[in-house]
């Protein structure tokens, strides 16, 4: 079975003019265990992708449709898209002062385990994971007392979003932008962080610019969105043409 | 409109009265008259003064109080026979008439840095009660207001020199009516620090009177409201600047929540002369659910030009942005809305009384706040 499907998928954003559709016609499949970089100039619609799929306020659906492992995603509040296994790691996360970051995460294991019929993890243990998963992240465990992302370089707000990616184990991966804004060092540590991630029974779709991100985490396939279709598909050997020649020759 | 009065003539030794520059004989006028001016209206504009009015003349008591006995503190009642420092007839005539109809006061000396926490539990309608902090001193002062009566209370403090006052309070109480009256005046490189926590009752009311008196004075003000069913709160603050390189940071969050009533106002005054002074004040209003109605006014009166100050009133709702990426965790909407709300709260939550203001305010902590 596939672990994502979308077929067809037209969706538009609510602007002061009136909805202005951005993604036409917009194919995708992603196998378990496989990792799809989508990539496309400025504007072309993959962050508006990768926020229609999550569930964002302030879109339209306007046809196609969307299937997670067998479910009909589009028809889902985010948080149940979440449970059932969604995870967008935000090209811009959001500060969140006065609610930790323990806090935060513990509300967000427990809520996942409730909707799983699992059993909630002791405090204990828990910290001691996200603890580990911090220090392997190259966050200081401090953080976990701030609020959420309260103060974070743009460096350690991508880290503490890979750090929720190991820790909630989603089914499906967004990654929008994840290593804009990083440096070489913390490069590596994400992508070291996403190739841990992996499995033969998860999904990732990587959103970037920069082909760098994909000798760290080698795609299955890399796309090429323009105007909010799909006009170009193929190996990692796609992204090296992209990087030498643009996209011009594709439009 | 009709005239505010006072429930009983005022009475008044001729020492005091003549401290404060009134003849007693006229004294009655004077303050019949602040009661009734254009500003004293205006302080009054969102809750009737009336109900206020009527109980300051009620019987009081002593404060409970705890840790009196340590070195470098006295604690007795005294008859009230000198006009304190930071009186205001004009300002705050009903905390004046509560002074004159009591006649007398609970007195607190600190002479002395105070290692233990002092802490005066107010369950009822509570004398005065005035607080000398000599120069170089320090004292952590908690208070609680506490009990289901209609009540009132009225707190100078006066900070000497380089002295240093940590004041918590928490006034969680449900009551039909409940005033709480705070002075406080800070002489040379004095330090002051409030942490206030209060939830809306019938109708509460919170005046904070601010005077740095002194250069380098330091006051900070951190306070949360919370606002539900109903119930009612009116906070006024005046921070006065009256000497140079005074620094002040006032950050209030309140929250008004299913016909909660929420009022502030929060005037910065900076004299003449006040050069160099740094004055913040923060209001953040969240309203939830139906009908809150929250009125927040600055007010900024600034007489000297080398002053910075920062003076911001938001009333605002959850943030989407925030509220998308919670339930993006899988964490319903409902919590999502919790979380936030709490957060909010939680930033102006601090110091010794935190603990249970968390618990009156937000509900049960669970243990993942330890680390
Ligand atoms: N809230 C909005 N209001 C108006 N226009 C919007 C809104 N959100 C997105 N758009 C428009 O939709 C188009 C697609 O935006 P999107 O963010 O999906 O692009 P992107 O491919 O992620 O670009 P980038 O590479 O710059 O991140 C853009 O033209 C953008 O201006
Ligand atoms: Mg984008």
């Amino acid at each position: 079975m596939n672990l994502l499907d979308v077929s067809n998928l037209h969706a538009s954003v609510a602007t002061d003019a009136g909805p202005q559709p951005i993604l036409k016609g917009l194919n995708l499949t992603v196998k378990p265990g496989e990792v799809h970089a989508i990539m496309g100039p400025n504007g072309s619609g993959k962050s508006t992708l990768a926020n229609v799929l999550s569930g964002r306020p302030g879109y339209a659906v306007d046809d196609g449709e969307a299937v997670l492992d067998g479910r009909n995603l589009l028809d889902l509040e985010p948080f149940e898209r979440a449970q059932i296994g969604m995870f967008l790691a935000f090209q811009y996360p959001v500060e969140i002062p006065g609610v930790s970051n323990m806090e935060f995460l513990k509300a967000s294991i427990d809520s996942l385990a409730r909707a799983r019929g699992e059993e909630q993890p002791n405090t204990a243990n828990f910290m001691r994971q996200v603890r580990e998963l911090a220090g392997s992240l190259d966050l200081d465990p401090a953080f976990l007392k701030r609020g959420v992302n309260e103060g974070f370089s743009g460096g350690e707000k991508k880290r503490n979003e890979i750090m929720q990616l190991l820790l909630l184990n989603p089914k499906l991966a967004l990654l929008d932008e994840t290593d804009s804004g990083l440096d070489i060092d913390a490069l590596k540590t994400v992508a070291d962080g996403v190739n841990r991630y992996r499995s033969q029974s998860n999904g990732v779709v990587l959103i970037t610019h920069y082909q760098r991100l994909l000798d760290y985490i080698v795609p299955d396939y890399v796309h090429v969105l323009s105007n909010g279709q799909i006009i170009e598909s193929g190996d990692k050997g796609l992204a090296l043409e992209l990087e030498a020649k643009g996209y011009a020759w594709l439009t | 409109m009709a005239d505010l009065a006072l429930p009983q003539t005022l009475t008044l030794s001729e020492d005091f009265a003549s401290a404060l520059g009134e003849p007693v004989a006229t004294l009655d006028e004077v303050v019949q008259q602040a009661l009734n001016s254009a500003a004293h209206r205006e302080r009054w504009k969102y809750t009737k003064a009336d109900r206020f009015l009527a109980q300051t003349s009620a019987s009081a008591k002593p404060p409970q109080i705890s840790n009196e006995n340590q070195i470098g503190v006295s604690w007795q009642r005294q008859p009230i026979a000198q006009p304190m420092s930071g009186l205001d007839l004009q300002q705050a005539p009903e905390a004046f008439a509560r002074l004159c109809f009591a006649g007398e006061a609970m007195r607190l000396d600190i002479t002395a840095p105070v290692t233990e926490p002092i802490t005066l539990v107010h369950s009822e309608n509570t004398l005065p009660v005035m607080i000398y902090v000599s120069a170089n001193a320090s004292l952590s002062l908690i208070e609680i207001i506490e009990g289901h009566e209609e009540m009132q209370q009225s707190v100078w403090i006066d900070i000497g020199p380089n002295a240093q006052v940590l004041h918590s309070r928490n006034a969680l109480n449900d009551t039909p009516a409940s005033w709480q009256y705070l002075n406080v005046r800070l002489q040379d490189a004095a330090r002051y620090r409030l942490n206030n926590h209060a939830l809306g009752c019938g109708i509460r009311r919170q005046d904070l009177h601010i005077i740095m008196d002194g250069q380098g004075a330091e006051a900070k003000l951190v306070s949360a409201g919370m606002v539900d069913n109903k119930a009612a709160l009116d906070q006024q603050i005046t921070m006065e600047h009256r000497q140079p390189k005074g620094h002040s940071e006032q950050t209030i969050h309140n929250i008004v929540a299913n016909g909660g009533k929420c009022t502030f106002n929060g005037r910065i005054h900076i004299h003449e002369g006040a050069s160099g002074t740094d004055a913040q004040l923060s209001n953040k209003n969240l309203g939830m659910g139906d009908n809150a109605t929250i009125n927040t006014k600055p007010e900024l009166e600034i007489y000297t030009d080398d002053v910075s100050c920062s003076h911001g009133a938001t009333v605002g709702t959850l943030s989407k942005e925030a509220l998308f990426y919670l339930t993006s965790r899988g964490i319903d909407q409902t919590a999502a809305q919790a979380l936030l709300s709490q957060g909010f709260l939680r930033q102006c939550i601090d110091g010794p009384l935190a603990a249970t203001a968390l618990e009156a305010m937000i509900g049960p902590q669970n243990t993942s706040d330890e680390h």
